[in-house]
């Protein structure tokens, strides 16, 4: 446990920071600016969602319980709109978009959709679970897009990108600075 | 390990991989899947279903020539310009996004050993209303200036897939019905309309235009989607998640000589098994075997009956090129009539074959703090159970497990 605890410190200088996070549909992101383009930042509990034709497309309205709001105001409960989703026996798939199924805990950046309700901004780059150590009770939190080991031929090695089992507090502590370098308030 | 490829029909070696539970921290929490899946409606009848839950792969039919239709709407945003082109005449220009399309279908049709050929497309058409890009219209079409509501901070472009998870299923405006399990009703592929700082050069506009992402390279990319893949976890492959950087493109351009110069062996081999040719006598080659844990108390729990590493990424390395022939998302069988078995199995297929062809495999156990499904799979991609579908049949019940602990590998030969 310890080598383990030492390995990830030594790693951390690397994880700190989001690296050169480019989904194919996606721009490049850094913490500063999904801070800086998103309406409010919070932590939530999906509490359910639905999925529904309109205007030609297939949406998915997933309600959150927010759990602490890191930036922006925001009701005790939020719809988060998101294309893609499965209506009776036809599924609309949309890569990059990220999914979220009852009592999942994430940190997400939001962003009012012109549709109604929130949108997350950069889709899996604005989501980061919450998993809880069973043991310990230690919460960290992952990037949904850092999901991907990526395979090297030259180096024949996989490595991993991204926010990766960050602790909470300290994932809280950078979330709150970049917010505050937004120039936005912060509750 | 070695697995030397050799004879001219299929062969399969199994592989066993066994896993040390040690910590690696390079392990990484993999998410790389190279096709998408759909599992059958099972409340239906057996002529709906087609009478398995075993996850079928999502793709067109390719049966009939010019079953894929293909539209690209003309509309482009004037405020601001976001398709940049050398041409700047409005005739020139259309003509010049027009043969950008065309090269970029070409890239997935020009592949060897598969169905998916030039004659597989209809004729490429032109459209002009403002909501062509639709998903009930059954026409799988390109918009570049088509504002939809889905796009939000940093979305460049996205591709919308229907498909069909019963057999003669339609779509709202009606069209033809699907014809199997997983079939491709529509595929619409947006880009992003309205951001001044945002743009997409042709090739051509692309050297005086460094800062705009390449046109091309992302289209090809999301019409990779828009065929049934998902992403890929290799480096360099055209379904990689990240796109180049402003100014770059992905791989090499085409040329008439080797239209699909732009993807990798990884995005060739992926097709090959979304569009099998029945006279591909090269690539006939199959690996397969299953990721186990050394201590199998590492296994989850919770869903029963996990025996075996889910998911895992198997990476074929071909040891006369250095380069990676195929990388697959594994950890699941599935024998009709299903449900999957999340058994550590992996199967590498349609590889190609010769008396000096060798394969490497490299794994990589998924040990990602959170559940797989929440990131990856649609939650009715490999499994669907009575909490996603009431009323689903038991027999047929399945539930995707969360990824496992951390492990470091260690691979050994086979039986």
């Amino acid at each position: 446990m310890r080598i383990r605890k030492r390995l990830i410190l030594s790693l951390l200088p690397a994880l700190l920071f989001l690296p050169a996070v480019r989904a194919t549909t996606l721009a490049r992101l850094s913490l500063d600016q999904l801070a800086a383009g998103s309406d409010a930042v919070a932590r939530v509990r999906c509490a359910g969602g639905e999925s529904h034709w309109e205007n030609g497309s297939i949406w998915t309205v997933t309600t959150f319980d927010v759990v602490e709001t890191i930036k922006g105001s925001l009701p005790r409960q939020i719809a988060v709109r998101l294309p893609g989703g499965r209506v009776g026996h036809l599924t609309a798939a949309v890569d990059g978009t990220p999914k979220f199924y009852p009592g999942a805990e994430a940190v997400v950046f939001l962003e009012r959709s012109r549709a109604g309700g929130f949108t997350v901004a950069g889709w899996v780059e604005g989501t980061f679970r919450i998993s809880r150590d069973t043991r310990t009770g230690n919460e960290t939190v992952t990037q949904d897009s850092s999901a991907f080991a990526v395979f090297d031929a030259a180096t024949r090695t996989f490595r991993a990108e991204g926010i990766r089992r960050m602790p909470i507090e300290e994932f809280r502590a950078r979330v709150a600075a970049a917010v505050a370098r937004s120039g936005e308030k912060t509750r | 390990m070695n697995a030397n490829r050799r004879g001219k029909y299929r062969n399969t070696i199994s592989v066993g991989i066994a896993f040390l539970f040690l910590l690696q921290v390079t392990a990484a929490y993999t998410g790389a899947y190279d096709l998408g899946t759909t599992v059958a409606d099972m409340t239906q009848a057996a002529s709906a279903s087609g009478g398995t839950s075993c996850p079928q792969l999502t793709r067109f039919d390719v049966s009939t020539p010019g079953n894929i239709n293909r539209l690209w709407s003309t509309l482009l945003n004037t405020g601001p310009i976001t398709i940049l082109t050398a041409d700047q005449d409005p005739d020139g220009q259309l003509d010049e996004i027009e043969a950008v399309i065309e090269q970029s279908l070409s890239v997935w049709t020009g592949v060897s050993g598969t169905l998916l050929q030039p004659s597989a497309l209809g004729a490429l058409q032109r459209g002009d209303t403002t909501t062509v890009c639709d998903s009930t219209d059954g026409l799988n079409t390109i918009c570049f200036g088509q504002n939809d509501p889905g796009f939000t901070l940093g979305v460049l472009a996205f591709t919308v897939v229907v498909s069909a998870d019963t057999i003669g299923e339609q779509l709202p405006s009606g069209g033809a019905p699907s014809t199997f399990v997983g079939e491709i009703l529509d595929a619409d592929t947006l880009f992003l309309p309205s951001n001044p700082n945002t743009t997409f050069a042709t090739p051509a506009a692309l050297p005086s235009n460094p800062n705009s992402y390449d046109l091309e390279s992302i289209l090809t990319h999301e019409l990779g989607h828009s065929f049934g893949f998902n992403h890929s976890g290799v480096w360099g492959a055209m379904m990689f998640p990240f796109a180049p950087a402003p100014g770059q493109f992905t791989g090499s351009r085409p040329t008439a000589q080797s239209p699909d110069a732009p993807l990798s062996d990884d995005d060739r081999t992926g097709l090959r098994v979304l569009y099998p040719g029945p006279t591909d006598s090269a690539h006939i080659g199959a690996i397969s075997g299953s990721v186990l844990p050394a201590n199998p108390l590492a296994l989850p729990i919770s869903p029963a009956g996990v025996t075996g590493i889910f998911p895992a990424q198997v990476v074929a390395l071909d040891n006369a090129t250095g380069k990676v022939t195929a990388a697959v998302m594994a950890g699941w069988s599935c024998g009709d009539p299903g449900p999957a078995q999340f058994d550590g199995t992996f199967s590498l297929q349609h590889l190609l074959v010769g008396t000096s062809r060798s394969y490497q495999i490299y794994a990589e156990p998924l040990d990602g703090p959170v559940v797989l499904g929440n990131v990856i799979y649609n939650l009715t991609s490999l499994c669907r159970n009575s909490a996603t579908d009431p009323g689903w049949p038991a027999q047929y019940a399945c539930t995707v497990p969360p990824s496992a602990a951390p492990f470091s590998s260690r691979i050994r030969a086979g039986p």
